[in-house]
């Protein structure tokens, strides 16, 4: 028998049983949740090859007894930290490459001190990520190295493969990269020159504040935060749940600042001016057009990235040099392309079966 | 078991659900408009004027007080800055010098560079895919 509503009446006992035991659960998983820390992230063994600076090269320890010849450099977006790619066991990225037979290495970034506020881009690309480069080579004894960059990892390493585009670089691959940045819409607006005072900013506060980058990324959904803090509390009985949360939120709101003379040529050059995806972008005087790029690139985005729009993305392909390229949509976001349950059924195994044959 | 569409429980998350939607997109096209931009720039640039010039009476402030300021604790910064990069020198030297050691880590034996993709992930020959 059903209800006028369609609910059947025979399950209504069983329901209320199972909503007051999770009312229970809740108040007791509550007290738990404000009184324990969440989960340990990053902790895939490594070692700490360099440090300079806003600059950490690590090394990952083998999980494997033979890895591919070629060595993989990760760079990590400069606004937050590389542990998203290391959650905890069974939901790394780093550790499943390094089970997968990967030689594994990371360009990961700590908060610019105020006396780095004068990093400018050619820093990041004609210095850290060459350095770090020459490194891996000495450290593994390979001369190549495959390049994986997240987000603006990924227009970072672009802009180093189009400057060293001779090598050492062998494969490259973009994780949801932007290179048409007036498709970025709401931060195209929130930049708008007529109204930005980018130089106002950056001369007042040196480097932008981790607070002014976090509410930039949280007012693209303003609702979201608030709808994601209903769903905890209703799934906090849910120790999976809470685990994952409490995973995401805190790697979400570790912003890191950015150095101002960095994040003035990101605004000036490519908010602004989009010389990146009109192929007049220049670093320290030496021209970056991604066409220069020959080497095998792969890039996957994300089918509901609200932060990098397909639209922002999807001319990559098109206007790398490359022959050998590849663009791969996959269901989920800007982060759970990477991270995640999703990650681990859709992007790791592509990114394995893609790079595997061309890391020999 | 009752079906979704009469669940409660599950009414009520695609609720909050449709209702985030709907928010974000109404605020999206909200924040998309050029005057929404003058606003916002217009708050952010009073707030930072404001930010600098108490930064600046707080200079005098600790100057008065016989304290470090901004400027001189940087100058520390950057002097501890130098000695942790020298630290950091001598402690890759230190791994590298015991590089024949069989610990864990650095200077541990690594696994040979032979690994080969099982036979499908082969790459192309060439060409582009989309």
């Amino acid at each position: 028998m059903n209800a006028p509503s369609g609910l059947d009446l025979a399950d209504i006992p069983e329901r209320i049983q199972s909503e007051v035991q999770r009312a229970i659960q809740r108040s007791i998983k509550g007290v738990e949740y404000f009184s324990t820390s969440g989960p340990t992230l990053g902790s895939t063994p490594k070692d700490i090859l360099h440090a300079r600076g806003t600059m950490n090269l690590y090394h990952y320890r083998p999980l494997s007894d033979e890895v591919y010849r070629v060595p993989v450099l990760i760079v990590m977006a400069t606004t937050n930290r590389g542990y998203i790619l290391d959650m905890v066991p069974g939901q790394s990225f780093i550790e499943f490459l390094l089970k997968r037979g990967y030689d594994v290495y990371m360009l990961d970034w700590t908060a610019p001190r105020p006396e780095e506020k004068s990093l400018r881009m050619e820093d990041y690309v004609l210095d850290f990520i060459p350095d770090c480069v020459r490194r891996v080579r000495e450290d593994s004894g390979e001369q190549d190295v495959s390049v994986i960059g997240y987000c603006f990892g990924g227009v970072l390493s672009l802009l180093y493969g189009s400057i060293f585009n001779d090598g050492p670089m062998k494969n490259l691959i973009c994780f949801t990269t932007p290179i048409d940045f007036r498709e970025m819409k709401l931060f195209s607006n929130f930049s708008d020159r007529r109204y930005f005072d980018v130089d106002g900013l950056v001369d007042s506060v040196g480097n932008v504040p981790p607070e002014m980058i976090l509410s930039s990324f949280e007012m693209l959904r303003p609702a979201s935060r608030v709808a994601s803090q209903i769903q905890l509390w209703e799934n906090i009985w849910n120790d999976e749940f809470v685990k994952s949360y409490r995973m995401f939120d805190r790697w979400a709101t570790d912003t890191l600042p950015l150095a101002g003379e960095y994040f003035r040529t990101i605004t000036k050059d490519l908010m602004w001016d989009n010389k990146l995806y009109n192929g007049t972008m220049t670093v320290g005087g030496r021209k970056a057009d991604i066409a220069d790029i020959k080497v095998p690139i792969l890039h996957a985005v994300a089918e509901h990235d609200h932060i990098v729009p397909y639209e922002a993305a999807k001319h990559l392909i098109a206007k790398v040099g490359s022959q050998d390229k590849e663009e791969v949509m996959l269901k989920g976001g800007h982060v759970s392309l990477v991270a995640g349950a999703n990650a681990v059924k859709r992007l790791w195994p592509k990114l394995d079966s893609w790079l595997g044959g061309r890391s020999i | 078991m009752a079906d979704k569409s009469s669940d409660p429980v599950a009414l009520w998350q695609k609720m909050i659900g449709e209702m985030e939607k709907g928010f974000n997109a109404f605020a999206n096209q909200t924040m998309s408009s050029p005057e929404f931009s003058k606003a916002m720039n217009q708050a952010g640039g009073a707030t930072t004027g404001a930010q600098r010039q108490f930064g600046e009476f707080m200079e005098k402030y600790l100057l008065s007080m016989n304290l470090p300021s901004r400027a001189q604790m940087v100058g520390m910064a950057e002097r501890l800055q130098n000695i942790e990069g020298q630290i950091n020198e001598i402690r890759a030297m230190l791994q590298q010098m015991n590089a024949g050691a069989a610990t864990p880590g650095f200077g541990a034996p690594r696994p040979p560079r032979t690994k080969r993709p099982p036979p499908s992930s082969a790459p192309p020959s060439s060409g582009e895919q989309k």
